[in-house]
């Protein structure tokens, strides 16, 4: 048993930030029926975009263009525990799905508004993406070298910490609805969520009027050296073939220990890095003979060296070295293939939910469907409709 | 510090977190849960973080991480103490572990679930119990580095970056937070407590977007020169978003998701150079098409207004994103009209700080000051209020 069977979840969410979100809730075995249409070029579902973020839901199609499959979305929506979409504010009211309609009759229903802007004020209307997100909330802005220009985060952050955001909102409504007896509304703003993640910075503004600004890999307020990446020995001559070694020393001890694994060099006993302090203000200097240090050698074998030293160091992975050659995540099991070939891509791979529940395993790990490939089971188990029902609505166009 | 009629007033929360989880416990703290936040009579190590308010020293990344909690003082030299520490556990829904909070190892969690079995223990570590890095450290530079975000971060120019701040404990913290509420349903529907583990090296990893899609679908996407995409800026995957330099700042700029209506603009503002050239319709130039779109838009987006740009993008539905400074976030005009902002208590005084970002209709949250809890009480339950 899952730790969250039982939990229907109706989804309308499309890209990335919403299915992931629904994807941990299904992860974790609550019952997801992703709703979609052929009519939705955008949700694309035989695309390993949708199949790496739409794992383990069930698929439901429905042309919400027709009246009669917007009926099927009411009794759908009577059903849920969770309704959740990530469209421009306004689209379930206006098929007749809102909040205001459904809870009428099921009040026990929650309702997850997950948009850019959030609803109400002068931007609720703007469009967003992670890449907008990061720009506006400051992420972009912050994460660079000084002096470089923004370059910003090389992934669509956000749209998972959206996802995250979502997963404890709706698993908080659940908890709050076990005292209240009654669902609500929640309006998550994807702009909000990033603004949160920079809240160290904000505080320190408001308190300090002290601007942030992109400090590489240094720490923007603490004061630690070394600290940084450090480039060992390159496997070619490609970006791809570089091989860079990250070495942190947060105290006396840890930099003792480095410079034992570094046979101690004459220079790691000059006065300028004698203490943390001193350090910190000759970290470039420090930089400098760390990298000239890790240069020649090999990034995985230092790695060792220096964590059998007790000193925090850790190679930068890609992702193929993830995939290949990461014996933490080997040893857990986190990249898997899917039970199920996919009727389109072949095989799929799932990266297993990070969370280890003691009791409540979360070992399933079922491949995307593809459009309405579960129309007969979620009708059934939801609306208890016959099959020859089912396909009647699938030749009327209603479930397509 | 319960019922104020918030979505967790009911829940009681013993956090024993460090940096890797404590996120995670502000996002249940902020929405009502009764979070004790125990000390060692040496502090809180978490209260040495930067940045500091000039004026009274206090750590504003303490404020931030650490709101809305109640705390007292445990004397690690004392058995009393510890058992008093202890009892909390036997009387708590959740309890979150790190593994560099010292007084995660002085309770005894196999005992504390014995007396109360719906206990809820979440357990946020580097790299799980087991595995051959198990015993690795890892501080978010490590962390980053290992669990694949530094690879995908930066430039050409730069080293592989992390990402700024805490970002990478916030998505482990919020991670923790996930993990803390199934584990607290499931025990209200089954009255079975457990431990969960989380591993930090996991949920960085799994919250990268395109890595794994790239490593086994390289051969779907037509820019794909091997498995793995190096670091470049900010260029997305896509290759369709990008930050580029304006006339007085910088903008994140995509034409998506609506190509067409983009060229519609350049040709508005004249600005569409060669970009209806009939070559272009030839399907194995659509490529070069987009790559080509992009150069035109930076040469024409370098010659406007930041400002102007960003909103006259969004009348058009065009998701650009205005890089922005922390004091551009500070005052902008969409979160204070959602009144997203809340009173934070920095020593002595009332200050604007971030809010939460979710906002429950019937039940909100609310950052409420931090307590100091009075240990004149018989006992630290008696002083928390937590019925034995």
């Amino acid at each position: 048993m899952r730790p969250l069977e039982g939990i229907r979840i109706l989804d309308f969410t499309h890209v990335l930030a919403g299915p992931f979100c629904t994807r941990l809730l299904a992860d974790m075995g609550a019952d997801v029926v992703k709703v979609n249409s052929a009519k939705r070029a955008a949700n694309a579902p035989n695309s390993p975009y949708y199949a790496i973020w739409n794992r383990n839901k069930r698929a439901l199609a429905l042309d919400m263009s027709r009246e009669d499959a917007k009926e099927v979305a009411v009794s759908l929506a009577h059903q849920a525990d969770v309704v959740i979409d990530n469209f421009s504010l306004g689209v379930l009211d206006r098929w007749g799905i809102g909040f205001d309609e459904i809870s009428a009759t099921n009040d026990q229903v929650i309702y997850v508004q997950m948009s850019g802007m959030g609803s109400g004020g002068p931007w609720s209307d703007f469009v967003t993406y992670a890449p907008t997100i990061h720009a506006l909330a400051g992420m972009t802005y912050t994460t660079g070298v000084p002096d470089g220009g923004p370059i910003g985060l090389g992934f669509s952050y956000n749209d998972h910490q959206a996802g995250l955001h979502g997963a404890v909102a709706i698993l908080t409504a659940i908890e709050a609805r076990r005292e209240t007896g009654k669902g609500q509304q929640i309006d998550l703003s994807q702009f909000e969520v990033g603004a949160a993640m920079i809240g160290v910075s904000l505080l320190d503004y408001f308190v300090n009027g002290r601007e942030a600004h992109p400090c590489g890999n240094r720490l923007p307020y603490d004061m630690f050296a070394p600290h940084g990446c450090y480039q060992c020995r390159s496997k070619g001559a490609d970006i791809l073939d570089e091989r860079w070694l990250a070495i942190v020393c947060r105290d006396e001890n840890e930099w003792q220990s480095l410079c034992s694994v570094m046979a101690e060099p004459e220079w790691c006993r000059s006065e300028i890095f004698r203490t943390e302090k001193s350090r910190c203000e000759n970290a470039d200097l420090l930089d400098e003979h760390i990298n000239a240090w890790t240069n020649d050698q090999d990034a995985n074998e230092l790695m060792h060296l220096l964590q059998d030293a007790g000193v925090p160091a850790g190679i930068v992975q890609t992702g193929i070295d993830l995939v290949e050659s990461d014996p933490q995540l080997q040893a857990h099991g986190f990249i898997a293939s899917m039970e199920e070939p996919h009727p389109i891509l072949g095989e799929t791979f799932a990266d297993r939910l990070p969370i280890y529940f003691e009791k409540t395993p979360c070992d399933i790990y079922k491949r995307s469907r593809i459009l309405g490939e579960d129309n007969v089971a979620v009708l059934a188990d939801w609306l208890g409709m016959s099959e020859d029902a089912v396909r009647e609505g699938e030749q009327a166009g209603i479930l397509t | 510090m319960p019922t104020r009629g918030e979505a967790l007033q009911q829940t009681r929360v013993v956090d024993l977190s460090d940096d890797k989880s404590i996120y995670g416990v502000k996002l249940l703290a902020d929405m009502g849960a009764d979070v004790i936040r125990p000390e060692p009579e040496a502090g809180d190590l978490l209260r040495h973080r930067g940045p500091f308010d000039e004026e009274s020293g206090e750590s504003l990344w303490y404020s931030f991480f650490a709101s809305s909690r109640r705390h007292f003082t445990v004397d690690e030299a004392s058995s009393a103490s510890l058992y008093e520490l202890n009892a909390l556990l036997g009387c708590a829904d959740l309890c979150f572990l790190g593994n560099e909070n010292t007084l995660a190892e002085r309770v005894n969690v196999e005992a504390a679930q014995t007396r109360n079995p719906k206990l809820v223990v979440i357990d946020v570590t580097p790299f799980g119990s087991s595995g051959p890095w198990r015993d690795f450290k890892a501080p978010d530079l490590v962390a980053s580095a290992l669990g694949g975000s530094s690879g995908i971060t930066g430039d050409d120019y730069t080293p592989p970056l992390k990402l700024f701040g805490e970002l990478n404990f916030t998505i482990s913290g919020a991670y923790a937070a996930t993990a803390a509420l199934a584990g607290l349903y499931h025990a209200h529907q089954t009255g079975e407590g457990q431990r969960i583990e989380v591993p930090v090296h996991e949920c960085i990893a799994s919250s990268l977007e395109h890595v794994f899609m790239w490593y086994y679908y390289h051969e779907h996407f037509p820019n794909a020169r091997a498995q793995a995409l190096e670091r470049r800026g900010s260029l997305h995957w896509t290759n369709l978003y990008v930050v580029m330099p304006t006339k007085n700042g910088a903008m994140m700029v995509t034409p998506t998701p609506n190509i067409e209506a983009q060229l519609a603009w350049l040709i508005e503002e004249d600005a569409f150079q060669d970009l209806l050239d009939s070559k272009f319709e030839e399907p194995e130039n659509r490529r070069h098409y987009f790559e080509r779109m992009m150069d035109v838009i930076r040469e024409w987006v370098a010659t406007e207004d930041t400002e102007e740009l960003f909103y006259k993008a969004q009348e058009r539905h065009a998701p650009y994103g205005w890089v922005q400074t922390v004091s551009q976030v500070a005052s902008n005009p969409q979160l204070e009209a959602r009144s997203w902002w809340q009173t934070a208590k920095v020593a002595d005084r009332k200050v604007p700080g971030p809010g939460i970002p979710f906002h429950f209709k019937d039940t909100p949250g609310r950052i409420a000051d931090s307590e100091w809890l009075e240990m004149d009480a018989n006992s630290v339950l008696d002083a928390v209020g937590w019925e034995k």
